[in-house]
């Protein structure tokens, strides 16, 4: 089964969303910020990138940029929950660097496995 | 490759280029603030509601329960919303806004992220150079052109120079007299494109066809540079960079700012 990694800062979101994508038996990996994320992405099968923006050490958008240089053909799924500069504006940041999709949080769980299934074919 | 805490420029403290630091300002970062975390932790709400729906067999007494919590959480949903309308509202406002600090800001965000082989020059000639603008939509403008710098000179690496001048008379024909505006110049040295290209990109939903993206950020930045009663022009050619300029009033030409 396809590779997924979640970066996301927020242990009980990233624990969802690892429950809600194995459920459906994709393999996943975990990472708490970018930092965590490029040094997991490197060794291991990852067909997916699933990243929060806003988290402490390495954010999402360079997360996106990097994952974007080593293996161009993963695919990736932008999330955010907005700030002051709201939600739409680091989601269009992700999306011109490169997110293959972008979600507002909150979202529902099904919404995000409809569309890893889309990307991943 | 550097760090970037969570307390980003635009996310937990004003932008360097305000004037006012004032207890809007305060309280918009914190409205904000609240708002991004609450939706994530609203986020793992629903996600474990569904889940439980999913695993419920017959029972309908937990079932109604869930769709309780479910329903609840739509209506923290909206309460977030209305946060962030409270917090973008107040951000939203126009300013005297320095133009040298919001670049700073830009550049300092963007830099961990930047690719090898790519860097960014700045050349600021007028430091106090102000113009009338909420410090968001600045910060937003500039983002949007260095990430397409970015863009256009990833293959190769390259350079962006961004220049901060006061604009002479020949920037801004019949418009005003000169250094009553300031010009703010983006300059890289990527792939550049065709006329037809560079006529179209201000165009919505246009996208080049090579990158992602919604097509809408240079619309974006040409709608708000407008707003602030400026204007944007594109010089490009194929393999010879290109360079964007915007003009735009400082209606503080002349006066000793306050410094912040």
């Amino acid at each position: 089964m396809a590779g997924v990694m979640i970066v996301e800062d927020d242990a009980a979101l990233r624990e969802l969303l690892k429950d809600s994508l194995e459920k459906r038996k994709y393999t996943v990996i975990t990472a708490a910020d970018g930092r965590e994320a490029l040094a997991k992405f490197r060794p291991s099968v990852v067909d997916l990138v699933i990243t929060d923006l806003l988290m402490p050490e390495e954010d999402g958008l360079m997360v996106i940029m990097k994952i974007r240089e080593i293996k161009p053909s993963t695919r990736m799924i932008a999330i955010s929950g907005g700030g002051k500069a709201g939600p739409g504006s680091y989601l269009m940041m992700a999306s011109k660097l490169g997110a293959d999709h972008i979600i507002s949080k909150p979202f529902l769980p099904s919404e995000l496995v409809q569309k890893v299934k889309e990307l991943l074919g | 490759m550097g760090t970037r805490k969570k307390s980003n420029p635009v996310e937990n403290r004003d932008l360097k280029g305000t004037e006012r630091h004032g207890a809007d300002a305060q309280l918009s970062s914190l409205t904000g603030g609240i708002a991004h975390d609450l939706n994530t932790v609203l986020t793992t709400i629903y996600g474990y509601c569904e889940l439980a729906l999913e695993s419920l067999s017959d029972s309908r007494e937990n079932e109604n329960y869930i769709r309780r919590i479910i329903a609840a959480t739509d209506r923290a949903k909206t309460l977030t919303g209305q946060l962030l309308d409270l917090s973008r509202r107040a951000t939203q406002e126009k300013v005297p806004v320095r133009v040298a600090n919001v670049l700073a800001d830009t550049i300092d965000f963007i830099s961990p992220s930047l690719p090898k082989g790519i860097r960014i020059n700045r050349r600021i000639r007028t430091p106090d150079a102000s113009v009338m603008a909420a410090p968001v939509q600045l910060f937003r403008v500039f983002m949007n052109l260095t990430i397409n710098a970015i863009q256009a000179m990833r293959a190769k690496g390259g350079t962006l120079t961004v220049t901060v001048d006061h604009a002479e008379p020949s920037d801004s024909p019949g418009e005003t007299q000169k250094g009553s505006h300031v010009l703010i110049r983006f300059t890289d040295t990527g792939t550049g494109m065709d006329e037809e290209t560079a006529a179209k990109i201000f165009r919505p939903f246009f996208t080049g066809g090579k990158e992602k993206g919604t097509g809408l950020g240079l619309t974006v930045v040409s709608d708000a540079v407008r707003e602030m009663g400026g204007r944007i022009s594109v010089i490009s050619a194929p393999d010879a960079g290109t360079t964007f300029d915007l003009i735009i009033p400082d209606p503080f030409f002349g006066t000793i700012p306050e410094k912040n």
